[in-house]
Parts: C-alpha cells; sequence; structure tokens
C-alpha cells in the first residue's frame, strides 16, 4: 500500500455533505448466496444465522415478511434499514459495526423497501405489532417494507441484557451486509442531501429537537454505540443519522417509540431537507436525553434550548418518544424554547381515552401553544385473523394467539403515532 | 339543486308524549310517525331541510332502569334509518336527562350522529359518550328558548361541523381520529412557518385544561388520624396474582397489610411497565413506604395505619380511568375512616 | 413547574426519581431509611397543613442531593 501523503485527502476532499445511492428492493427471497440483482434481494439464512450467533444466543432464524401477504410480527424489538458505505460497513452503524467516529459524509448505499426487523420477548418490552396486511399495515412505516425478521432464542444462561446487546449488534450487522450486496449494482436514485446555509438570504432558520427515552437497559437509545442517558442536548451531523449514529434500544410504547429505521430516515428532517433553500433554511439537529426526574428534565430542558439559541435557530419543532411523563419533556422545552424567543411546535400524540373525550395532552406546556398532533393513543382497531405469526405465538395485552383477530389501542401498532412525524394519523373536534 | 333532506327522529319522554306522569314512568317504548309534543315546535324551527320522521318516546322508569331499554329504544330509532338522532330536552330531569344522554351516546357508537339537550346539572351530561350534547333550560317553562338553541345546534351537527362550547355544548369535546393528507412532519413544518408569520393561534391539538381540585381539609389532629398508603407504582404481591396491567390500567386492586411490618423483596415486586422496576424490587419501600409507616404508627405519630394499600399502574392511563380510580379510592377510604393517604407517584 | 402541580395535586412532597418515589438508591441502608422517613414526616406535616392551591412541601436535602 502506498505511503499516505498528507495532501492526497485534501485534494480528493468529498463534498461536506452526503449522498445516498438508492436501490430498490422489490422482491426477496431465499438463497444459497446473499445477492441483490435487478430489484430482488436474495438472502442466504447460513450467513444471516453465522452473523447473528452469538454466546448470548441460541437458535436464531429469519424469516421474510413482505407488504400484503397474511402476516403478523408480534413483539417487534428494533427495525433497521439495510444501509453501508462499503465493503464491512464502511463505517455504517459507528459505534457498533463501525468504529465509534462521526460519519455522514461521501456516499451511503441505501436498500430502500426492506428492513431488518428483531422480534422476540425481552424484559420490559411491551408488545408491538405490524401486520403486512390488513387495516393496520398502512399505520406503520414497517407495514409497506419487506422486512427480514430476525427471531431468536436466548443463549442457556445468559443473561437479558447480554441477549439484547447480541440482538441489537447482530440486527445492524446484518442490516449492513444486506446493503453490501448492492454495492456493485446499479443505482434506482442518487440522493444529494443538502448542507449548510442556503443560498437564499432571509429565510427563517427552522431545526428540529429529537428526544430520545433513555431510562436504562431495555429502555435506551445508543449514540456513536454509547448509552445516551447521561449525555447533555447536542447538535448531531443529520448526515449521522443517516448513517446510524443513533440506534434504538428502546422498547416501549411501541405506537410512540423510533427504532433505528426511523432515525435513519428521520420524517421531519427530511422535511426541513426538502423545503431548505425555499420556505426556510435547515438550522440542525439537536438530540435530547428524557431524564426519568423533575429536576433533570428541568436542566435538560433549559440546556437543550441554549444549544438551540447557541446554533441561531428561529424556531424548532420538538420532538418526543414515549409517553405521559415524555410529555413533560417536550412541554418544557417548548417553553424554554418561546423563553428565548424561539418558535416551538411540539408533535405530540394525544392520550384522549377510548372515546376521545379525555384530556389528550397529559402535561401541556404553558408558554408554547402550536401542537401537532399524531393521532389518539388509545383509539380502538380491529386487526383481522392472518395465517402466520412472527416475533411469538401469543400476543401479551390481549393473552391471545398472536394470529386471531385482535382488538386492540392504535398504541401497539409499531410508530403508529410516530413522535417523528412519519404517520398521517391526527386527532380533530369531532361533531 | 336542492339539497338532500336530513332525516331525524327525535326521542322524548311519556310526559312530554302525553302518555302520563309518574304513573306512566314505567311504560315500555313506542315509535310514532312525525313529530309530536314539543317536536312540533322544534320541526318549525328545523326548517324545510331537516324533517322529524319519527318520534320514539319511553317511560322515564323503564328507559334509565337497564342497559337493555336503551338498546330497545335504539332499535327503534334505526327502524327509520336516521340521519341525525336527537333526544330531549330534559331540563334539568334526572332520569330523562340520563336516557337522552344514554340514547344518543348508543347511537353515536352505532355511527349515527345525534344531539341530546338537556340543562348542565343534568347528570345525564356524564352519560353521552362520543354524543353531542346541548344546552336546555332548567325546566319545561324555557321550552321556547331550549327548543331554539338545539335547532340551531341540530342544523350545525347534521351540517357535519363540531358543535362548539359557545353555540351550546355542554361536557368535554370529543377528539376523533382522521386521516390527514399529508404526514405529521410536512403539517408540522407548516405550524412553524405560520406561527413564524405571527399566527400565534394555529396548532391541531387544542391545550387541555384540567380539572380543578378542591384539596381537602388539612387534618386537625393526626395522632388520632388514620393513614392510608396507595401508590400508582404498581407494587403488587411477587407473580401480580391478579394479573395488574403493567399499562393502560383499567382497574386498581387491594393488598391487606394486616400483622405486616416490612415489605420482604421476595414477596412483593413492581409491574409498571413505565420505569426500570431494578430499585423497587431490590426493597418494595421505595414505592410503598410500609416500613417507616409501622415506625411511625408505633411512635403514635398517626392514630393508626389503614389494613390495606391500595394500588394500580399509572403508565399510559387514560385520564377518564384515572379520575375513576381516584374518585373510587377517596370513597373507599372514606368509608375506612381513612382521614389521610400517602399516594406515592412514580 | 412540576407535573404534579400541573395536574393540580394539592399537597406535593418531591422526591427523588421515577422509579423510587420513597426510596434513593444511592444512599447507604441507613441513610436511605432515614430518607424514607424524612419524606414521610414531611408528609404528615403537608396533610396537616391548610392549602387552596398545589402547594409543593420541600424536604431538607430534596433538591441538590440527588
Amino acid at each position: 500500500m502506498a505511503e499516505a501523503r498528507p495532501t492526497e485527502g485534501l485534494q480528493e476532499r468529498p463534498a461536506a455533505g452526503l449522498t445516498r445511492v438508492v436501490h430498490q428492493v422489490e422482491a426477496v427471497d431465499f438463497g444459497e448466496r446473499t445477492v441483490y440483482e435487478g430489484g430482488r434481494l436474495t438472502v442466504s439464512p447460513a450467513e444471516a444465522a453465522q452473523i447473528l450467533s452469538s454466546p448470548a444466543l441460541g437458535e436464531v432464524s429469519v424469516s421474510w415478511a413482505s407488504p400484503g401477504s397474511p402476516v403478523r410480527i408480534v413483539k417487534v424489538l428494533d427495525a433497521v434499514e439495510p444501509r453501508t458505505k462499503g465493503p464491512g460497513g464502511g463505517g455504517i452503524f459507528p459505534g457498533f459495526v463501525g468504529p465509534a467516529q462521526p460519519q455522514g459524509r461521501g456516499r451511503t448505499h441505501v436498500l430502500r423497501g426492506a428492513a431488518v426487523v428483531a422480534a422476540g420477548y425481552l424484559p420490559r418490552a411491551q408488545e408491538a405489532v405490524i401486520d403486512m396486511s390488513g387495516p393496520a399495515a398502512a399505520l406503520s412505516p414497517l407495514g409497506s417494507t419487506h422486512n427480514l425478521v430476525v427471531e431468536f432464542v436466548p443463549g442457556e444462561g445468559a443473561k437479558w441484557e447480554d441477549v439484547d446487546e447480541a440482538v441489537r449488534r447482530g440486527t445492524l450487522a446484518l442490516a449492513a451486509r444486506l446493503a453490501e450486496a448492492a454495492l456493485d449494482a446499479p443505482l434506482d436514485a442518487v440522493e444529494e442531501l443538502p448542507t449548510g446555509p442556503s443560498a437564499t438570504a432571509g429565510l427563517p432558520r427552522v431545526g428540529v429537537v429529537t428526544n430520545l427515552q433513555t431510562q436504562g437497559t431495555f429502555k435506551d437509545v445508543f449514540v456513536y454505540g454509547r448509552s445516551f442517558a447521561q449525555a447533555l442536548p447536542t447538535l448531531l451531523d443529520p448526515g449521522d443519522l443517516d448513517d446510524g449514529a443513533v440506534v434504538s434500544g428502546q422498547f416501549g410504547h411501541p405506537g410512540l417509540k423510533n427504532p433505528t429505521f426511523m432515525h435513519q430516515n428521520h420524517p421531519v428532517v427530511a422535511e426541513l431537507r426538502r423545503r431548505h433553500g425555499k420556505d426556510l433554511d435547515f438550522a440542525g439537529v439537536v438530540i435530547s436525553p428524557e431524564p426519568v426526574d423533575a429536576d433533570n428534565k428541568q436542566l435538560i430542558s433549559v440546556h437543550a434550548a441554549r444549544v438551540c439559541a447557541a446554533a441561531g435557530f428561529d424556531a424548532a419543532l420538538v420532538t418526543k418518544e414515549g409517553g405521559g411523563n415524555a410529555d413533560a419533556d417536550v412541554a418544557l422545552k417548548m417553553d424554554e424554547l418561546e423563553a428565548l424567543g424561539i418558535v416551538a411546535v411540539g408533535l405530540f400524540a394525544e392520550m384522549a381515552g377510548t372515546d376521545g373525550t379525555g384530556p389528550s395532552v397529559v402535561v401541556p406546556p404553558s408558554r408554547a401553544t402550536a401542537m401537532v398532533s399524531t393521532g389518539n393513543y388509545d383509539d380502538q382497531l380491529v386487526l383481522p385473523a392472518v395465517d402466520r405469526a412472527l416475533g411469538g405465538t401469543t400476543v401479551n395485552l390481549v393473552d391471545l394467539p398472536a394470529t386471531e383477530e385482535l382488538r386492540l389501542p392504535t398504541a401497539v401498532v409499531y410508530c403508529s403515532l410516530s413522535p417523528l412525524g412519519w404517520g398521517h394519523l391526527r386527532c380533530e373536534a369531532a361533531v | 339543486m336542492k339539497a338532500p333532506m336530513t332525516k331525524i327522529v327525535h326521542y322524548i319522554n311519556q310526559f312530554f308524549a302525553g302518555i302520563g306522569g309518574e304513573d306512566a314512568a314505567g311504560s315500555p317504548p313506542v315509535r310514532v310517525e312525525g313529530a309530536i309534543g314539543p317536536g312540533r315546535r322544534l320541526q318549525q324551527l328545523l326548517g324545510d331541510d331537516l324533517h322529524i320522521v319519527a318520534t320514539v318516546h319511553c317511560g322515564d322508569d323503564y328507559a334509565s332502569g337497564s342497559a337493555d331499554a336503551v338498546q330497545e329504544i335504539l332499535a327503534l330509532v334505526r327502524q327509520d334509518d336516521p340521519d341525525l338522532v336527537i333526544a330531549g330536552p330534559a331540563f334539568t330531569s334526572g332520569r330523562y336527562g340520563l336516557a337522552c344522554a344514554r340514547v344518543a351516546a348508543a347511537a353515536t357508537e352505532h355511527g349515527l350522529t345525534s344531539l341530546a339537550a338537556m340543562h348542565e346539572d343534568n347528570p345525564g351530561v356524564d352519560e353521552g359518550g362520543a354524543a353531542t350534547i346541548v344546552r336546555s333550560g332548567v325546566a319545561a317553562r324555557e321550552m321556547g328558548s331550549s327548543l331554539e338553541t338545539l335547532a340551531a345546534a341540530a342544523a350545525i351537527v347534521a351540517g357535519g361541523e363540531p358543535l362548539t362550547n359557545e353555540q351550546g355544548r355542554l361536557g368535554r369535546p370529543r377528539r376523533q381520529v382522521v386521516r390527514a393528507d399529508r404526514p405529521a412532519a410536512a403539517r408540522a413544518v407548516d405550524l412553524v412557518l405560520a406561527r413564524l408569520g405571527g399566527d400565534l393561534e394555529a396548532t391541531e391539538v387544542p391545550l387541555p385544561r384540567f380539572e380543578q381540585v378542591t384539596p381537602a381539609a388539612a387534618v386537625e389532629d393526626l395522632a388520632q388520624t388514620v393513614l392510608a398508603l396507595v401508590t400508582e407504582g404498581a407494587l403488587v404481591p411477587e407473580g401480580n396474582p391478579d394479573r395488574l396491567e403493567s399499562a393502560r390500567a383499567t382497574r386498581w386492586l387491594r393488598y391487606s397489610l394486616d400483622g405486616i411490618d416490612s415489605l420482604a423483596p421476595d414477596q412483593y415486586g413492581s409491574i409498571h411497565g413505565g420505569f426500570s422496576t431494578v430499585w423497587a424490587n431490590e426493597d418494595p419501600h421505595r414505592i410503598v413506604p410500609l416500613d417507616v409507616a409501622r415506625e411511625l404508627e408505633a411512635e403514635g405519630a398517626i392514630g393508626r395505619l389503614h389494613g390495606e394499600y391500595l394500588v394500580t399502574a399509572g403508565n399510559g392511563t387514560s385520564v377518564a380511568n384515572a379520575r375513576r380510580f381516584g374518585v373510587e379510592w377517596a370513597a373507599d377510604l372514606r368509608r375506612s375512616e381513612v382521614r389521610a393517604a400517602i399516594l406515592t407517584s412514580t | 413547574m412540576s407535573i404534579a402541580e400541573r395536574v393540580g395535586a394539592p399537597r406535593i412532597v418531591a422526591t427523588r426519581g421515577i422509579p423510587y418515589p420513597t426510596g434513593d438508591p444511592s444512599l447507604g441502608p441507613a441513610a436511605e431509611r432515614a430518607w424514607r422517613r424524612k419524606l414521610l414526616e414531611r408528609a404528615l406535616e403537608a396533610v396537616a397543613t391548610p392549602v387552596s392551591a398545589p402547594t409543593i412541601f420541600e424536604v431538607d436535602g430534596g433538591k441538590d442531593a440527588a
């Protein structure tokens, strides 16, 4: 290998931004080798099992769940979009697959239309359901992707914490490996992501504050591979979201959770990028923990608002993860932002009761007043019976076989009330 | 082009149907063609586009006596496949108000647009479920103005618009789920731009107002007071024998503290789904402080500790259920002569 | 403003963390029990004090020791 010359890097320095190279997945299959060809993703189950193998795990299996099929995935844990930056991952998922170093530059290959979805029992995980057909399919971003479902049995005598960690690492490594199959494939789209201030003068600088639910093991979120629980709010390069710097290990409130897949495809960030230079100037992403006690909620909120002020935000969208006390994190931040003269808008899933007559926000802000609704947590859904269930044989909440017709609150459907703003559900005043 | 006519079925009680007073309060439901009693004046106020095609009447005792009665009434109401169901006005009449509210609630559950009219003090206001309830006067002497308010409300509701409190709506407004054209992220950016543009009113979520709770009077003599320990921290006996839900709880439980001075970690644990229960399970007194409460009892700081603790899981609990738990707890504790309670909140 | 105040709880004793309202796992057993005793004594003072609106009853050491 040639000796490194310091000037070489400067001359070939890539543009400051990130380019997404998109390969659309139209069909999926199992086969002897993992290949992506002509829109078809074929996965070798043996290779997948090898990537997932760990002393903390016993038997591991993978199955496809495709859009429109009569399949239900229960006990859903994390979901990850297959992405890579080069052979061996090229730095994708920093802190897990790649070294713990900032990414968000260069080229990232994306297998769009596919996901790796881990499903199975973990302590503290709340029952989470994805239907691949029927009315609930449209309520989840994972209801319209080809999902490679990872099921697992804990290794003999393994601690649950280690099982959790092994599933997380395996799922991310598998997602990187699947995308690697497309590295040399023809591309379907190239997406150049904007970077830096827009050329248009005088546009308002709008950013986003994204709260990450950080309440300890099985309810934690990782940034560059570290737990974010003890961190202070910080700016994060938006490209780092695309490259998987934020990884979810948070398995509470399925309708209100933000799996890794949603951080990779952060809907508010996507919208701010889309309107960058037209309606607004995308001012940045601030990520913030959601502490469990009131004093720290206050500290984190004031600090987050100051970070936004230092970054020159004129306005901020505030997103949450979880319900109940997570509302306080949004309300406090909105109030602190407005106190500093920064316009704040929250994204809120309402908890209005099954009949819609309950007060819908547990902890409303007292100064800020603008909120977008992402639906009613308690609204009842009927999920028709299906032929096959993955992830488990029963649905905890209702104690029924997983393939049966289920009456469940919207809150149980994975990402149905997405606090990152993916969904179309909304509440309005009824007649 | 003429707008299609709105078909209305009107529900009233035996008195306003002219059947009789208390003597006829047990009369079963009956359907008659067209408007009768106060329905005649209501029809005049409604105009040509809203038409009362039938009236269903029932005795107040019969209607408010059982859930089956409401279903019987609803079956008669549905015979005409109405576009709108109107019940009342019931003024301050309790049984009539309950019947009107329940008929409207049941009709709404069956997908019918419904409107009940009564005075704000009528106990039926709390029974309307998802139906709209509009204000009426105190008594039949205010029939004229009450029917005017009701007719105006009927036109609004029949047009598919929500009734506002200014237009006479009673009770809590209802939030209904709809599918928006654009995702929440796009709407949120619109809302930011609107607010930046000076629109400080724009929001999709009106701010809730929590009910004002009147604080209980101070306890006068602690040394004579029965004190209870209650919690929403989901601390239950090992194995959760009564299967308390860890989230969205719909009920609460009671566990005896008789002869128990402390809560052993191998006998009690928290099944709360909203926080890490590691610390609660190491020492259950972190959720239910029985050890210190017994100490205070022995020292005479309180009269006596109540013989059981009450528990639920406060995690994603609907406000309606939480309110009900509170009311039930207060009543239960008062009956047991408890005069003070420490609620540990997670 | 705390959540308890916002929702209108009349008498509030602020404790140190959601998972352990009447404890503090960072303390040793004896110190934790003493802390719990302080909380309950304060709670008893609270119920014996007339209030007209949500009122926080602070406990010595309750703010910074967490």
